[in-house]
């Protein structure tokens, strides 16, 4: 890494802070503008309770004071504690869950990239045949119908499909915690995003393979896996790399449905049910989270640029 | 609509074409890109759903085969029969009925999910690109902040604050949509301002809001078109994903998305609960694509393959 990279990666580093802190606030201030209290609950609790849990969470100081306490906490990393259940620091809580959620997502990247990838050097290096317009129709399919109808299809596929073929043999088990678990949803999460792979490789692998050191390399007598794989793809990558920033936003975003599908106890399902539950700290501990999430992500993805092209210097 | 000539730019490689016989035919940009879309066979297939899928969204205000309230139309999770073609629900409601009020929901949605998000992100698309200096600076801050957060949690949120009716479902979607819309349109300004018919504009004293509205907003038509048309399956999905979670339009409205979580917890025993409204969702929104690919082909030939 030389010191430019350094310079620019540390100047990406305080920008995502700041964004972080910046979402969070808005987060903060603007729920905090919400009428009634945070703790209000189905049963009526006695006074003197109330007017303890409002201390216990800082909510009967005004807001300004409250925000000062929230700020003070997260430079300590401390998000708070949870409104619903009482006593559950929201800080360990969520680092757990975004590994979880970070394991699906990358898992989700693979499948994308792979299947993505694949069907993009097919259709270019076979173009205008029936390999091309099948895979190029696949790739308007596949990005139109949106992850949760995949996983739909999947699931009806692996669970019920499998039992019947196999006699009750085989079948998924929907959930998290086994290995064999994580390929349904994230071929679920992946695939919409690899259809938009597979046409942007298409067309940058066409223009490639057209360009003059192409023809030198078949010239030469390389081997074809050499000259697709090697040279062609190698540099077909580059723009192909600059869709992976927004497409690991909507990795993020697209694994807050399929974590509440699958019933995967990640950072997306726990926003769903917090906001259903109104616990209003984990809510703003998620964004938090999602925020740092994405730009080290797209930081990620950024200094991957340089790799594939060497002419790009931070 | 603009009256922008391209074939005027092309006429001389034409001429020669038809060796100056006779002038060709004036065309508006307009009417050649239907032209180039209509001989587009994936966009027409496209068009051709889309209509089906207005017609069949107006018809269900007036029309559908049951009232999609009705419940205990038959034994629930009934498959497809004759007088229900696609089978009924969990409470045994017609699901015919209920896709077809779908189709209103998403339209709905979709429109005016667009047209709100372009209405947003072409005013300041517009100010960012035209004056650029610090109303760029602020513009451009405020899109790349909210790049860093995922639109689905703020959309989320926005319904838990301002509660779940179709014009907020619409403004939650809207609220982030038009990042996309704005960025495009301040690009296109930027490379426009500096054109010569701008600075001509400007010379004769026209006022800014005026080269603002007749000289860069026609001129940058088409990719905003393009980038509408786009926004609609997307404001699709994304009410299907809030409905999915349970924030979306409440019930017993029939919107896909709430539909298909209804049916999910039956997919084992009656998945036609769940794949009708997908399949009718999939089929729009890869409509709505088809019909985007082929117009961004026609506006701009450059971008066919």
């Amino acid at each position: 890494m030389s010191r430019g990279t350094l310079i620019y990666a540390s100047q990406r580093l305080l920008l995502i802070t700041f964004t972080a802190i910046v979402v969070s606030s808005i987060v903060f201030i603007g729920i905090h503008q919400l009428p009634g209290n945070a703790i209000a609950r189905e049963r009526r609790l006695n006074p003197a309770t109330e007017a303890a849990l409002l201390h216990h969470y800082n909510l009967d100081l005004p807001w300004p004071q409250q925000y000062a306490l929230w700020l003070q906490g997260l430079a300590h990393g401390d998000l708070g504690e949870s409104l619903v259940n009482e006593g559950t620091q929201i800080t360990p809580l969520l680092l757990r869950e975004a590994k979880t959620s970070i394991t699906l997502g990358l898992a989700a990247v693979v499948v994308t990239v792979v299947i993505g990838m694949s069907l993009g050097v097919l259709a270019a290096i076979r173009q205008n045949t029936w390999v091309d317009y099948v895979a190029s129709t696949a790739s308007v399919i596949g990005y139109s119908v949106p992850s949760f109808v995949w996983a739909f299809l999947l699931i009806i596929l692996t669970v019920t499909g499998f039992y019947a073929w196999s006699g009750g043999q085989i079948y998924e088990d929907i959930g998290w915690g086994k290995i064999e678990q994580i390929p349904v949803p994230a071929i679920a999460l992946g695939l919409p995003y690899a259809a938009i792979v597979a046409r942007l490789t298409r067309a940058s692998m066409l223009e490639t393979i057209r360009q003059d050191y192409v023809r030198t390399a078949w010239a030469k007598g390389l081997s074809a896996r050499v000259v697709i794989l090697r040279h062609a793809l190698r540099n077909a990558l580059i723009p192909v790399a600059t869709i992976l920033g927004p497409l690991i936003t909507g990795i993020i975003t697209g694994s807050v449905v399929i974590e509440f599908l699958f019933g995967i106890p990640g950072l997306g399902k726990e926003f769903v049910t917090s906001i259903l539950s109104r616990d209003y700290n984990i809510v703003i501990g998620v964004f938090t989270f999602y925020a740092a999430l994405i730009g080290l992500a797209n930081l990620t993805v950024d200094l991957l640029y340089p790799v594939l092209d060497p002419r790009i210097r931070y | 609509m603009a009256t922008v000539v391209p074939s005027a730019l092309e006429a001389p490689e034409e001429l020669q074409l038809v060796a100056g016989d006779e002038l060709p035919e004036q065309v508006t940009l307009w009417q050649d890109a239907w032209r180039r879309l209509t001989r587009n066979r994936m966009a027409v297939v496209g068009l051709v759903i889309i209509g089906v899928f207005f017609v069949t969204a107006i018809l269900s205000f007036f029309w559908t085969p049951y009232p999609t309230w009705r419940q205990a139309l038959g034994p629930t999770y009934q498959g497809p029969s004759v007088i229900h073609p696609l089978g009924l629900d969990d409470y045994g409601r017609d699901i015919l009925s209920r896709v077809m009020g779908g189709a209103a929901i998403a339209l709905s949605v979709g429109v005016g999910a667009s047209m709100l998000a372009s209405v947003i992100g072409i005013a300041l698309g517009l100010l960012a690109g035209f004056y650029r200096g610090k109303i760029d600076l602020g513009i451009s801050l405020l899109i790349n902040i909210s790049y860093g957060v995922p639109d689905l949690l703020i959309a989320l949120i926005l319904v838990v604050l301002i509660g779940r009716g179709i014009q907020n479902i619409i403004l939650a979607i809207a609220v982030t949509a038009w990042l996309g819309m704005a960025r495009l349109v301040r690009g296109q300004t930027l490379a426009l301002r500096e054109r010569e018919f701008v600075e001509a504009a400007r010379s004769i004293g026209t006022k800014d809001l005026k080269i603002l509205t007749r000289h860069i907003l026609p001129n940058a038509l088409g990719p905003i078109v393009v980038q509408a048309t786009y926004l609609v399956p997307a404001a699709i999905i994304f009410e299907a994903f809030l409905s999915l979670l349970g924030l979306g339009i409440p019930p017993p409205a029939p919107s896909w998305g709430s539909m298909a979580s209804e049916g999910y917890k039956a997919l084992q025993i009656a998945p036609h609960i769940v794949l009708a409204p997908c399949l009718a969702l999939s089929l729009t929104v890869l409509a709505f694509n088809w019909v985007g690919d082929g117009l961004r082909d026609a506006i701009d030939p450059r971008m066919r393959r």
